[in-house]
């Protein structure tokens, strides 16, 4: 770990990292377009750079099967293409994204038709979290750091744990997760999202309507840390704390852990898969069948 | 004690003070709202975020209920700040009778220009075959603050000066107004703001000159409007990178020679065209202060036995160590100096507090010892501020005295008039002895002589 930051800019410079859904497969579903949602986001983007001269915006863009850095508002290249028409970060942050997309989507596999896949968000947190510890290290002033997930596709349960681990990570070195869960259906909620902002203290927020995206953008993402101290945000109604199985990936309500290591499974096991301690040597058969049934419900 | 200190006020509030008319004129440019939104406090920005696409207005009440009780204070602020910059307008609601916030149209137009088409300067870099040997980044920053130095030393003490900038002598003067008095056939003597004002960070300096070189534009037929436009809007410039001469106005080319006297743009000259390159001070003009304060890198090592080494080979930073501290030695690129109280003293004298040392000091920390908190010992600083407060003892304040009272009912009514107005300091009632306030004098002189 980098030691504690000691001095900062003022209060209200930050550094946000947003990672981008942009899951192919999600977006041909959805009732809006993925080009009405990225103009919001691009001018939100905008909005926050041209809040503090110091501010500092990179995108993070999560596809089916990877993840890519698609701008940074601090590298120097930025500079080089104004062509007038349109701002340096539309052309840049367009530009890269186009390529990534061209990428994932060589990387796509087949999947079963009617079934969305995930995105790949572990993959994005992870390499917003590198981000963020570079910036730490660069110095002994840096801007302060915060996530933002745009999300849309459901969860992965077979990214949980990356996911878990990100998120505490993050709340280590006290980054906050804020999250924009956006879906058609006004029930479902991601949990991973959910979990992520309630324990990094960040913002989950699910703008019940797409039209007006920038004003939830701005009125709630864009408060800076230091503002949040006062300010009344949205708070959560309920998070989601399911566990995801580590054996077959399925979210579960009642599962069975490992005393030593902490390991989550659905169903019983003689043996613990990630630590190999043997279980239940003393149980009797009849504990046991109790227990099964138990989870059966 | 009078306070006499200047106040490092910044753009804004000389932007803020301006008539309505001219401030609608300037939120035209999409670079001046940019510039205005950045100094706002971290509250009022959002404000004007959350309501840009807002086109109703909003009840003050609604307002409010978005704070939390912690927040206030802060609240107010913001919303001063707003109403002040005329980004706000406020207004009555007819029907439910309350006060609503609206953001300015004008502000708001060029504000969502530039958030959703960006903006552009008025002109672009020149390309790199015409101009030959620009300098690098590291180059122009020392060349900015050399000219930087350069002019404050000519400041201060023109005799010392190695060379002389082409400032004319008239706005040079303008300048050495309040910071130096000059009485007949005697050198110049720095006032107490001088003092004051060469203790301010590069930053505060320059807004302190700009604001000087601003305030005096009328009488040099300048628009201060047009002036504080395009001091924005050079400040949006890239630096380093060189822009063409022939793209600013005659108006403006008067003015880029003052600001490279300053340091704020380098010219240079190439074959055919001109051109300048704003460098770090330039683009420093639309930060706010707090920002960009702390990022120089400083040269001061304070131990806890008083001494103090600056590895500078300045003469400005000499002659401001010398306004507190005692200079003892001095190598090429080291001054060794020791802070006593007979030096203290005499800064006391001057005018500086002890507060400014301190944060002078803590300001221009060397890295080394920068990165230790405190960075300035706190032996030291203690014993700054109580040879301070050593001085202070006593109170000065000025008062009238009355006795020979005729009756104790005058003198009792005397006394709570005198308490009425808050301006009692001290009262004898056996021997009917009475100081009160100066400023009070006046109500128990009219409250005696209804007495009679």
């Amino acid at each position: 770990m980098s030691p504690a930051p000691s001095k900062n800019y003022t209060d209200d410079v930050s550094l946000l990292v947003v990672t981008l859904d942009t899951n192919p497969f999600f977006w041909s579903d959805f009732p809006s377009h993925f080009s009405d949602f990225l103009s919001q986001v691009l001018a939100f983007l905008n909005s926050i750079l041209l809040l503090g001269q110091l501010n500092q915006v990179v995108v993070i863009a999560t596809g089916c099967n990877s993840c890519s850095y698609v701008y940074d508002s601090s590298s120097n290249k930025n500079h080089a293409s104004t062509n007038g028409t349109m701002p340096a970060l539309y052309s840049n942050l367009l530009h890269n994204l186009d390529e990534f997309i061209a990428k994932d989507k060589q990387l796509t596999t087949a999947h079963e038709p009617g079934n969305v896949p995930s995105s790949l968000l572990s993959g994005s947190l992870s390499k917003a979290l590198c981000y963020i510890q570079r910036a730490f290290r660069s110095g002994p002033m840096h801007p302060q750091p915060r996530i933002l997930c745009l999300q849309g596709s459901p969860d992965g349960p077979e990214q949980y744990v990356a996911i878990m681990n990100a998120i505490f990570s993050a709340q280590r070195s006290s980054v906050p997760v804020d999250s924009c869960y956006i879906a058609s259906s006004n029930s479902s909620n991601s949990a991973f999202l959910q979990q992520a902002s309630y324990i990094t203290g960040g913002i989950y927020y699910k703008p019940p309507q797409l039209d007006g995206l920038f004003q939830y953008l701005s009125a709630v993402f864009a408060t800076d840390l230091h503002s949040r101290a006062f300010l009344r945000l949205p708070k959560s109604l309920g998070v989601d704390f399911r566990a995801s199985c580590f054996c077959h990936k399925k979210t579960i309500d009642t599962g069975y852990v490992c005393s030593v290591c902490l390991s989550i499974f659905c169903e019983h096991h003689d043996k613990c898969s990630t630590c190999s301690s043997v279980f239940g040597q003393a149980q009797s058969v009849a504990a046991s069948t109790d227990n099964r049934k138990r989870k059966a419900e | 004690m009078p306070e006499v200190r200047i106040i490092a006020k910044n753009f804004m509030d000389m932007v803020a003070s301006m008539p309505a008319m001219k401030l609608d004129k300037l939120y035209e440019n999409g670079f001046i709202c940019e510039a205005i939104l950045r100094s706002l406090p971290p509250l009022a920005k959002k404000y004007v975020l959350q309501l840009l696409h807002i086109d109703q207005p909003v009840l003050a009440r609604l307002f409010a209920e978005w704070v939390l009780p912690d927040g206030l204070s802060k609240h107010k602020v913001a919303i001063d700040r707003l109403l002040q910059l005329r980004l706000f307008v406020e207004a009555l609601d007819s029907r439910k009778n309350e006060k609503t916030y609206k953001v300015n149209p004008t502000y708001q137009r060029s504000l969502q220009q530039l958030l959703v088409h960006g903006g552009t300067l008025p002109r672009e870099s020149m390309p790199s075959n015409i101009t030959v040997r620009l300098p690098t980044l590291e180059d122009l920053e020392t060349y900015a603050l050399e000219q930087w130095e350069c002019f404050l030393l000519q400041l201060i003490s023109p005799s010392h000066a190695d060379k002389t900038l082409n400032i004319s002598s008239s706005l040079m003067k303008v300048f050495q107004r309040r910071l130096l008095s000059q009485r007949d056939r005697e050198a110049p003597k720095l006032t107490e703001s001088g003092f004051q004002f060469l203790l301010m960070d590069t930053n505060a300096q320059l807004w302190y000159i700009i604001r000087e070189y601003i305030s005096n534009s009328e009488e040099r037929g300048v628009d201060a409007g047009d002036l504080i436009s395009f001091m924005l809007e050079l400040s949006f410039h890239a630096i380093g990178e060189a822009y063409n001469i022939n793209t600013l106005t005659d108006f403006q080319r008067n003015i880029i020679k003052d600001l490279a006297d300053l340091g704020l743009v380098k010219l240079q000259q190439g074959r055919k065209e001109s051109w300048f390159i704003p460098t770090k001070l330039a683009t420093n003009l639309s930060v706010s202060f707090t920002e960009s304060s702390s990022r120089k890198e400083g040269f001061v090592v304070v131990e806890t036995n008083f001494r103090v080494y600056a590895y500078s080979t300045s003469k400005l930073h000499c002659e401001i160590l010398r306004l507190f501290s005692r200079v003892e030695y001095q190598l090429p690129n080291l001054i060794v100096g020791a802070i006593t109280k007979e030096t203290l003293y005499n800064a006391f004298d001057n005018g500086i507090t002890a507060d400014q040392i301190v944060s002078f000091l803590r300001q221009n920390a060397h890295p080394r010892v920068a990165q230790r908190i405190p960075a300035v010992p706190d032996n030291v600083t203690d014993q700054i501020r109580l040879w301070e407060s050593d001085i202070n003892r006593v109170e000065m304040t000025e008062a009238y005295y009355y006795d020979e009272f005729p009756s104790r009912d005058v003198f009792e009514g005397a006394c709570d008039c005198a308490r009425e107005w808050n301006g009692l300091l001290w009262e004898d009632s056996k021997k009917m002895h009475l100081v009160v306030k100066s400023e009070v004098h006046s109500y128990v002189r009219d409250f005696l002589r209804r007495q009679k």
